[in-house]
């Protein structure tokens, strides 16, 4: 356990000054200062709820599933890539694997800091949602949202949708380490994302498909929630278990 | 005491060669000069003793210890550069350094020691980026020395650096070894880069080991041919056919004898008797290539 603790820590050293630890607070920042310049400045109001509970959560539904829909599964795919990148990019597994530390430490650590970064930047939209939603409040009084937002409610579905892309994070975790290529990793991704796009919108599959499964969260008033709570944790155990007794079984260049 | 012995280690790579049936024997406290030219399995060879390979048949033993893909203990005596170091660019040379050691769970202190045995104190906050390929790789080797090692394997460690360089880095590893007492296992496709520190040579051709001992034995058994330069080659080569030797025409001006039978001032007499123009007339080194051309010779006719 300490060794892992101790690869934690240098997983950390080693973001210093990159671009993946950038994106942590620019993915979620791209959402609501979309989110922010679309309703702050609507002339015409849309025709929402007018209970402001109801207006509140429609609100940060609608953040949520542009955040869950479209920037996680790419927020996913690159972050892990440049995660793995930085050991293939350098010619690092000869000098990390030669090291008295168990082999799966090194991919562990891994697999931990990209679900550390999509719970950091997911968490960070929940708690900037509400403020965007004030923001507008001054902005845009039409769009009915007055009295205060539904924290509670917010961030459980925020930790919940986390939970959800359990088994996405491991699948993407895994492809971005064992395979190399930067391409391979953001191919698979892509795919998904594209198919996930339009298996997320069907009732029977959305909840099946690990690229659409955190979406389910917010949609259709959360029928799938625990399916893709349950599904989220138990396939992304299961990948992350075979993630790690694959990739400690390969030879590194 | 053997720092790294191997009986039978053999790893091919889709029927290609890679290493066969390798016994090495690098005493504890040498300085083991692993030569062989581009592809002999040297690189294959340090890949398995860091267990970065999977062995296919044998066995290695570091410091008497069993190593093997799944047996990975004695790794905590052994420090390695592979090929090119392996460094982050984007980070200093001190945050390298602790990425290291918050793995291997060393102590603060290791970091300034290996630094200042390379000699990189002073650049140690500047990024990698912006290092010299010398100052690279002489992080390279304090990354090896973080855990302060008693085998250091470095495979081709003068790669890409000047004659400056290597003369620094020669330096460097003579002080660890006799300072330190670490044992060295380096490989070369350079006699000339070994030859200067290096106790003991192995030598790989085609994943064989052909040669292993000290360098003296090496030199002992394969004496440095007798160059001759001089005005008129072919009459120079039959004039030495006369006395018994067996010459060979290198080239218009050149004639070589590997093996001469009568001493070498001897020689030069009768040349110069005979009225030969002789403008130098001395022992060439053996280069890696004729050493190998002789030692594969040499098995082939056993
Ligand atoms: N991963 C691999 N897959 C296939 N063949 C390999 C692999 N690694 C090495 N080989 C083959 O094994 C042989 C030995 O290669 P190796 O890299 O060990 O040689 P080397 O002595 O280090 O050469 P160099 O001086 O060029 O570095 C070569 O024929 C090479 O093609
Ligand atoms: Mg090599």
């Amino acid at each position: 356990m300490s060794a892992l603790v101790r690869a934690l820590r240098a997983e950390r050293i080693k973001l210093r000054h990159t671009l993946a630890a950038w994106m942590v607070p620019l993915a979620p920042g791209v959402i609501l200062l979309l989110s922010l310049v679309q309703l702050g400045f609507a002339h015409v109001p849309p025709p929402g709820p007018t209970d402001p509970m109801e207006a509140w959560k429609h609100f940060c539904q609608g953040m949520f599933t542009l955040w869950l829909f479209l920037m996680l599964p790419l927020f996913i795919t690159l972050q892990a890539a440049l995660l793995a990148g930085l050991e293939h990019g350098h010619h690092q597994w000869k000098h990390l694997l030669a090291l008295p530390v168990p082999r799966r430490t090194h991919f562990m650590a891994k697999l931990c800091m990209l679900m550390a970064m999509v719970a950091a930047s997911t968490l960070l939209l929940a708690v900037a949602t509400p403020l965007v939603g004030w923001v507008i409040m001054q902005l845009n009084p039409a769009q009915g949202l007055t009295g205060s937002p539904p924290w509670a409610w917010l961030v459980s579905r925020a930790l919940a949708s986390i939970v959800a892309a359990g088994a996405l994070m491991a699948l993407q975790g895994w492809v971005a380490l064992r395979w190399q290529s930067f391409t391979v990793a953001v191919s698979v991704g892509t795919a998904g994302m594209v198919s996930g796009f339009l298996i997320g919108q069907s009732d029977r599959l959305g909840h099946w498909f690990p690229w659409s499964m955190p979406v389910q969260v917010f949609l259709r008033d959360g029928v799938h929630l625990w399916f893709v709570l349950v599904a989220g944790l138990v396939a992304g155990v299961a990948i992350a278990g075979f993630a790690l007794w694959d990739c400690s079984r390969r030879e590194y260049d | 005491m053997l720092a790294i012995q191997t009986r039978g280690l053999t790893r091919r790579f889709d029927g290609r060669h890679g290493v066969t049936d390798l016994a090495l024997e690098v005493p504890a406290g040498s300085v083991y000069g692993f030569l062989g030219p581009n592809g002999a399995g040297k690189t294959t060879t340090i890949r398995l003793l860091l267990a970065l390979l999977r062995e296919e048949a044998g066995e290695i033993r570091l410091f008497g210890e069993p190593l093997s893909w799944t047996r990975r203990a004695p790794l905590s005596e052994v420090g390695s550069m592979v090929e090119t170091p392996s460094l982050y660019p984007h980070l200093s040379g001190r945050d390298n350094l602790e990425v290291t050691r918050l793995l291997l769970d060393g102590e603060t202190a290791s970091i300034d020691e290996a630094l200042a045995l390379v000699g990189l104190t002073a650049d140690a906050e500047r990024r990698v980026r912006e290092y010299s390929l010398g100052m690279r790789q002489r992080l390279g080797i304090a990354l090896a020395l973080m855990r302060r090692p008693r085998l250091l394997v470095l495979d081709e460690p003068t790669n890409g650096l000047d004659p400056a360089g290597i003369v620094e880095l020669r330096a460097l590893l003579l002080r660890l070894a006799g300072e330190r007492g670490i044992t060295i296992f380096l490989s070369s496709h350079l006699l000339s880069e070994v030859e200067q520190i290096a106790s003991h040579v192995g030598v790989l051709h085609q994943g064989q080991l052909l040669f292993q001992g000290t360098q003296e034995s090496l030199r002992r058994r394969h004496g440095d041919p007798l160059a001759i330069r001089c005005g008129d080659a072919r009459a120079v080569c039959d004039s030495l056919a006369h006395l018994g030797e067996q010459p060979q025409l290198l080239d218009e001006g050149t004639v070589s004898v590997p093996a001469p039978r009568r001493a070498d001032h001897e020689i030069n007499r009768c040349l110069i008797e005979r009225g030969h123009a002789i403008h130098a007339f001395g022992r060439r080194p053996h280069s890696l290539e004729t050493l190998f051309f002789e030692l594969t010779g040499q098995e082939a006719r056993t």
